[in-house]
């Protein structure tokens, strides 16, 4: 950091080093904490990419076999498929949901606090129960909407929502929705609120509509706060395994096997331990790599303009 | 506090250490599915005997991945009950104990059930020992037949005669149907109630040395068939199709009138469901003969347990007559066949059958049993969900033999 040429260092120079240290020490706990539970376990997990690395028995160094494998295995590329295609959709129903709500919730009105509270309940329930609480709901015989959607007359028999791909499909997402669109509501709320209400109110007296102050007041102000829901949203989405899991173990004929899913089975089922390694590691750089694209799309480092 | 809080652990902990020198406490994992055979032979062990067996019951399906992933971890029970299919794979792996000693010293080895112990010997040493036995078998509700007009006493001989009762009985009621099986990809089910229609007709899905998938024969095909046109004509309630195995037992609600299942379930039956009157008989194979998956649970023992004596001594009292007689209660078959006639007298005769069903019952012996059939996302799973609910039968069909054959030829 420093140049070690100088033999006398000035005073202030000596202070700064120290306040240096002193900001080490600071956070000094933090980073031992990410190097003992990521840095150290992502190091390992690279290691054991390179084994052959069963559950039980011996491991064997078999290089960077597992990654070429990983581009030629069909069922590891539909897993990634599928999940693109499950986060794409997720993230835009979830976003479509939560957005009108934060902006339902931010005015002062009656009984908003009892709003905020109703819409964000699902998100203190655990993913694993909110599946197994969805799973008795949609159950054909025993549930609750094919019994109902019956009772009103609207389907001659109840259907087996879970049986179909595009059924099921479809009852994932809103159950997702339901359990998610609170928690990213919030996180807009708190960008709607820090908005300066002057600024608001500036724009009314130049005469912006309604829209127009949406467009080019509430959105680049929100940017940060969209970007921080945004990259939630896609990361949960693309590590989705609970519910897939839990409510279609896997879905219709294998359709719905996320890729933390395919990780799972091959770690856990077929006992390919350093398979699964292999297809972690390329997750993290997949989920890297998005991540940056959205700081950068979303230019969340610059300063204003 | 602290101190106190330490000293109090360790104080437990005395107790701890000073009450297992008395009497052992054996840890045993056994799966979910099997009925109340085993749980009621632990709760005759533990009130008779100073050791105690603590069980641990584990969804069939998840049985294997915790057992390999407690093994790694160390924290893996002293024996297990475990499906006699696994056995090979485990043994092969190195994590059992080695069994062949004692298990020939005992006076009746000669007489325990064969094809268990061949499952569980691998390289001529033994490594599993047979726990429970049972068979696949076809049942149906006297009741519902007597009310559509059928013959409750005449057993159904073939599929035709099957499906032709269903459509009567589903003509009862909104909620009464005519046939069930778990199809949501549930392959342990399937391989268990639906291959036998396949064996009965002298076809198989693996070749004899389990080197080749033959998936796609005339013999599976029309098997298919049946169970396609059972789904298409609504014999079969909607559930079925994404029934994973946990409502496996749907024959217990006395609302289905034929059903395939295990001697586990005639053992459930007849101790906790006695309202329901069935009959049982062998499964008709899809173009004639008969056949049965030949099933149950291996005694198995983790490499290096310490308790290697209460475990044996357990295991021996199962083998005894009482243990057996317990066993047999509740549906599992009789796994000595020396005493077989004396552990079944007095108990229900539809057990009969499920003994019957051994001589025609096959069990398949790869290593690769959990990838290929039991797994949930395995193609075997897969295949009987696609087929018999799917809209395309050609693309299940090359679809699942592709890709056993891969995962057969991957692992070798």
């Amino acid at each position: 950091m420093t140049g070690s040429g100088s033999e006398t260092p000035s005073p202030r120079r000596k202070r700064r080093r120290r306040s240096g240290w002193r900001g080490l020490v600071y956070i000094a706990p933090a980073m031992a904490l990410v190097i003992l539970f990521f840095v150290m376990p992502v190091i390992f997990t690279g290691w054991m990419s390179l084994h052959n690395w069963p559950l039980m028995g011996g491991t064997r160094w078999i290089g960077f076999k597992n990654y070429v494998r990983m581009f030629n295995d069909a069922r590891f590329l539909s897993a990634l498929q599928f999940t693109a295609y499950y986060t794409v959709i997720v993230t835009i129903a979830i976003f479509a949901v939560a957005f009108p709500l934060a902006i339902f919730v931010e005015k002062q009105r009656r009984f908003v606090s009892a709003y905020r509270t109703i819409i964000f309940l699902p998100v203190v329930v655990g993913l694993a129960t909110a599946s197994l609480l969805w799973v008795w709901l949609s159950n054909v015989d025993s549930g609750f909407i094919g019994p109902a959607l019956k009772a009103l007359g609207w389907v001659d028999k109840s259907p087996n929502l879970l049986a179909t791909f595009d059924s099921a499909f479809l009852t994932i997402i809103i159950m997702v929705v339901w359990k998610i669109a609170g928690f990213t509501m919030i996180i807009l709320l708190t960008g709607l609120q820090a908005i300066p209400s002057e600024l608001t109110e500036a724009a009314c007296i130049d005469g912006a509509g309604r829209w127009q102050r949406f467009r080019h007041l509430t959105l680049p102000l929100m940017r940060k706060t969209i970007a921080l829901a945004l990259i939630i949203s896609v990361t949960g989405s693309i590590l989705a395994f609970d519910q897939f899991y839990i409510m279609t173990s896997g879905g219709p004929q294998n359709r719905m096997i996320s890729v933390v899913y395919y990780i799972f089975n091959q770690s856990f089922v077929s006992f390919n331990l350093g398979y699964g390694a292999a297809l972690s590691i390329a997750l993290l750089a997949i989920l890297v790599a998005i991540s940056i694209v959205q700081l950068w799309l979303l230019r969340v480092g610059e300063e204003r303009p | 506090m602290i101190k106190r809080l330490l000293a109090a652990t360790s104080v437990v902990t005395l107790c701890l250490v000073s009450g297992a020198s008395a009497a052992e406490k054996v840890e045993m994992w056994v799966r979910s599915g099997i009925g109340e055979s085993f749980k009621k032979v632990v709760e005759a062990y533990n009130s008779s005997h100073e050791n105690q067996v603590a069980m641990t019951e584990v969804p069939f399906s998840e049985l294997v991945q915790k057992y390999a992933t407690a093994i790694a971890g160390g924290q893996a029970p002293d024996a297990l009950s475990m499906d006699l299919i696994y056995n090979p794979a485990f043994a092969a792996a190195g994590q059992l104990e080695d069994l062949t000693d004692w298990a020939k010293s005992l006076p009746y080895f000669n007489a325990l059930s064969p094809s268990h112990v061949k499952l569980g010997t691998y390289e001529d040493r033994i490594y599993g020992l047979p726990l429970s036995v049972e068979t696949s078998v076809f049942a149906w509700n006297k009741d519902l037949y007597k009310k559509a007009g059928l013959d409750p006493e005449k057993a159904p001989t073939t599929w035709d005669e099957i499906t032709a009762n269903a459509e009567k009985i589903r003509a009862l009621g909104d909620d009464t149907y005519g046939f069930y099986f778990s199809g949501g990809g549930c392959g342990g089910c399937m391989i268990f109630t639906f291959t036998p229609l396949v064996w009965g007709s002298g076809a198989d899905i693996l070749s004899a040395d389990s080197k080749t998938a033959t998936l796609d024969t005339p013999e599976m095909r029309k098997a298919i068939d049946i169970y396609r046109n059972m789904v298409k004509k609504d014999l079969v309630p909607a559930g079925a199709a994404s029934d994973n195995g946990a409502n496996f037992l749907t024959f217990t609600n006395g609302k289905i009138g034929q059903q395939s299942l295990g001697a586990f379930a005639i053992g459930s039956l007849v101790t906790e469901h006695p309202d329901i009157n069935f009959g049982v008989t062998l499964i008709p194979g899809a173009t004639g003969g008969t056949s049965s998956f030949a099933g149950g649970d291996n005694f198995v023992i983790t490499k290096g347990t310490p308790k290697m004596d209460a475990v044996k001594e357990f295991l021996q009292y199962i083998y005894s007559e009482d243990g057996q007689k317990v066993m047999a209660k509740y549906g599992s078959l009789p796994t000595r066949g020396d005493i077989a006639d004396k552990v079944l007298e007095g108990l229900d005769p539809r057990l009969q059958v499920g003994i019957q069903a051994i001589a025609v019952a096959k069990t398949p012996y790869t290593l690769q049993f959990n990838d290929l059939i039991n797994s949930a996302n395995g193609p075997w799973a897969s295949f009987t969900n696609a087929a018999i609910f799917g809209d395309d039968v050609d693309a299940a069909f090359s679809n699942a033999q592709g890709e056993m054959q891969s995962i057969i030829d991957s692992g070798q």
